[in-house]
């Protein structure tokens, strides 16, 4: 019973940061679809996301303001507008200019914007660990035996639902709505979309801030589900979400989604039966694996070679 | 005219030459290495806070040998790549005596350029018995070592009676060094170790890992490490219910781990230095240190104080700036500093250094166990 108890602890864990990784992963996966470019800049994107949740619950409370949900509203808020302002200058200063050039191109210059918004936020903010203000605590228990007892945190809680509605909005979006069917014209053909009077540029645009968007929204909730933020949070967190969206398949959103479980789940089982020291072997060792016996992903197109 | 001028020029070029080097000469150039910047820049800041103090009360009473100290500060980042970096800057720059690194897997590779280049180097908070146990002639410590550390925090544990112990660390030199020498004073006194692992530093997520601790229903923690991943693992402890003590290594003894832990700091137990400010004959120091708007009571602000007035006095006993003279100097003599009488055993370890437990406080404050 209370190895049970402990595997479905682990499951929580690993489904919590699962849930986050695939709301990462989206940025990615969304701006290789269309422009087939892996933006290694989204990381740092959901970094400045907590930073500006962090400054903003920090200014709340200075001002006075006590109500919880109008504290993380208007955090929500303010880390996805920031973050997203920073997608879109990302996008015009290191995509751009060099759209259409050799592939290696916008690979180095996103490289380079990621080390610039490292280092700038560290010297805007300093290189320590701040903690963030638990805003959510509590949670309740289930199932106990001997001195073990399975529960669930309200901030777990938050997490999932939070990923889920977040998820499936964007699904309906993109299939539904004018700019998501533009969305996936372009991805199929961007030259053809072009033709046709669409505003490829825009598009474009639009799909680095909606993932820079939804990298905000996990940077505020793994804020406060960690406890703190450095300015080499993103860096980890991007090569995970990144690993999440190989794993699911580059390009697909449910695939990143798929993607974003397996991974937290296999880390969190890592660590729960082996040792925290192969957390990451075994994550990477699944993207190995992954790319060698089925290149496009779980959910992945195989590619059709356009001629 | 303007032929005079260019020569004037020339003239006051030239002699600006020769006259740069000369007064060069009658400075001795000490290199102060440590973290300025990067997660534990925190302990830096003690290092050089320290180490400035010490070279301004040094050359306010006239210098040495009536030759002025000057500091030459670079930023290694806590980090062995970077640490190497900034030693070969140093040796570029001509110093001959260093005050560093702060964090053992810096301070080893670093060591070796100073060796090999003929350059003194006195770490004030490294405590890896490694570094030390390479004969070589020109590392000393102001500090003690893991090898003494982890006794004084595995004894008291064994003190606690504890049932069941989980030993954590971040698989760093210091963090797995110190955690490795508590396991086993704890596993010679039967003392059951249930669970003796590693975690990834920079890590943020540790509930997989909160939850095994919890399931292997320990009633003591010991983790080997800083501070930023302990915060958190103490943080969401709390957050899992989990009812055991914590302790830790002089790595997680700062103030920083009150604002990533939170109320959940409370109780943490934690081998520290002594308070070396505490003490009555350093009073007059601890002022300099208030007047200038610094904080004199963390682990490495008087080590580093200390390591700078040892050059100083080796200095002046060997007659000499030659680094092997000095290293001379320091291994025969015995030396009264702010942190006690200091001499050395042929490694360039001190022959005692004591650690004392303290419990932190949520506020940030600790009060001595005992």
């Amino acid at each position: 019973m209370q190895d049970l108890l402990y595997f479905g602890q682990q499951l929580i864990n690993g489904l919590t940061i699962g849930s986050t990784y695939a709301l990462i992963a989206i940025g990615y996966t969304m701006v290789y679809g269309i422009i087939g470019m892996i933006n290694f800049a989204h990381g740092e994107i959901y970094m400045i996301g907590a930073y500006t949740a962090l400054i903003t619950i920090t200014g709340l409370a200075t001002l006075g303001v006590t109500w919880l949900p109008v504290i993380l509203l208007i955090a929500l808020i303010c880390a996805m507008i920031v973050s997203s302002s920073m997608g879109w200058a990302v996008e015009r200063v290191a995509y751009r200019p060099v759209r259409g050039r050799h592939r290696l191109i916008p690979l180095i210059s996103a490289i380079g914007m990621s080390i610039f918004l490292q280092n700038y936020v560290h010297l805007a903010q300093g290189s320590r660990n701040i903690g963030f203000p638990a805003l959510i605590e509590g949670g309740f228990q289930f199932g106990s035996s001997g001195n073990f007892q399975m529960s669930i945190s309200w901030i777990q809680i938050v997490i999932f639902v939070t990923t889920f509605v977040c998820m499936t909005a964007l699904s309906l979006y993109i299939s539904r709505s004018r700019i998501g069917r533009a969305c996936r014209a372009v991805s199929q053909d961007l030259g053809m979309a072009n033709l046709l009077g669409i505003d490829t540029n825009r598009i474009i645009s639009a799909t680095f801030v909606i993932g820079a968007a939804l990298a905000a929204v996990a940077g505020l909730l793994l804020g406060m589900y960690y406890g703190s933020v450095d300015p080499l949070f993103g860096f980890i967190a991007g090569l995970k979400a990144f690993t999440a969206a190989v794993l699911g398949g580059i390009g697909s959103i449910p695939g990143a989604m798929l993607g974003g479980l397996i991974l937290g789940i296999a880390e969190s089982m890592t660590s729960g039966y082996l040792s925290g020291e192969y957390k990451d072997v075994v994550s990477f060792g699944l993207l190995i694996l992954i790319l060698l016996f089925k290149p496009t992903g779980l959910l992945g197109k195989p590619e059709v070679e356009k001629i | 005219m303007i032929k005079n001028f260019s020569k004037l020029a020339l003239a006051a070029g030239v002699s600006a030459a020769i006259a740069l080097p000369a007064s060069a000469l009658a400075e001795i150039r000490i290199g102060i290495a440590g973290p300025q910047t990067g997660p534990v820049a925190q302990y830096g800041d003690m290092q050089f806070s320290g180490a400035r103090m010490a070279i301004e009360r040094i050359n306010a009473e006239g210098g040495v040998n009536g030759e002025m100290l000057e500091a030459v500060e670079v930023d290694d980042v806590c980090d062995p790549k970077q640490a190497v970096t900034v030693a070969n800057r140093l040796v570029n720059e001509g110093v001959s005596f260093v005050v560093g690194h702060l964090c053992s897997s810096s301070t080893q590779p670093a060591s070796d350029i100073y060796e090999d280049e003929g350059i003194l180097m006195i770490t004030p908070a490294s405590t890896s018995p490694e570094i030390t146990a390479r004969g070589y002639e020109l590392v000393f410590r102001t500090i003690g070592l893991d090898s003494m550390q982890g006794p004084v925090a595995a004894n008291h544990l064994i003190s606690l009676e504890p049932k069941r112990v989980a030993v954590i660390h971040d698989k760093q030199q210091y963090g797995e060094g110190i955690a490795t020498s508590v396991r086993d004073t704890l596993e010679e006194a039967d003392v059951n170790v249930v669970m003796f692992e590693g975690i990834t530093a920079g890590d943020k997520d540790f509930s997989s890992l909160v939850t095994k601790l919890k399931q292997a229903d320990v009633d003591y923690v010991y983790y080997g490490g800083y501070h930023p991943e302990l915060g958190l693992i103490l943080r969401q402890a709390r957050q899992a219910d989990l009812d055991a003590t914590f302790m830790g290594p002089e790595g997680v003894g700062n103030k920083d781990i009150n604002t990533i832990a939170g109320d959940a700091a409370e109780g943490l137990l934690v081998t520290l230095p002594p308070s070396f400010d505490e003490k009555e004959v350093n009073q007059a120091l601890v002022k300099a240190f208030e007047e200038k708007g610094e904080d004199p009571s963390g682990p490495f602000v008087l080590t580093s104080y200390t390591a700078v007035q040892l050059i100083a006095e080796g200095i002046e006993q060997a007659g000499s700036t030659d680094p092997f003279e000095v290293a001379e100097a320091l291994r025969e003599g015995s030396f009264e500093t702010p942190i006690g009488m200091v001499s050395y055993d042929e490694k360039g370890d001190m022959e005692s250094f004591e650690f004392v437990v303290y419990e932190w406080h949520a506020d940030g404050s600790k009060t001595a166990v005992n």
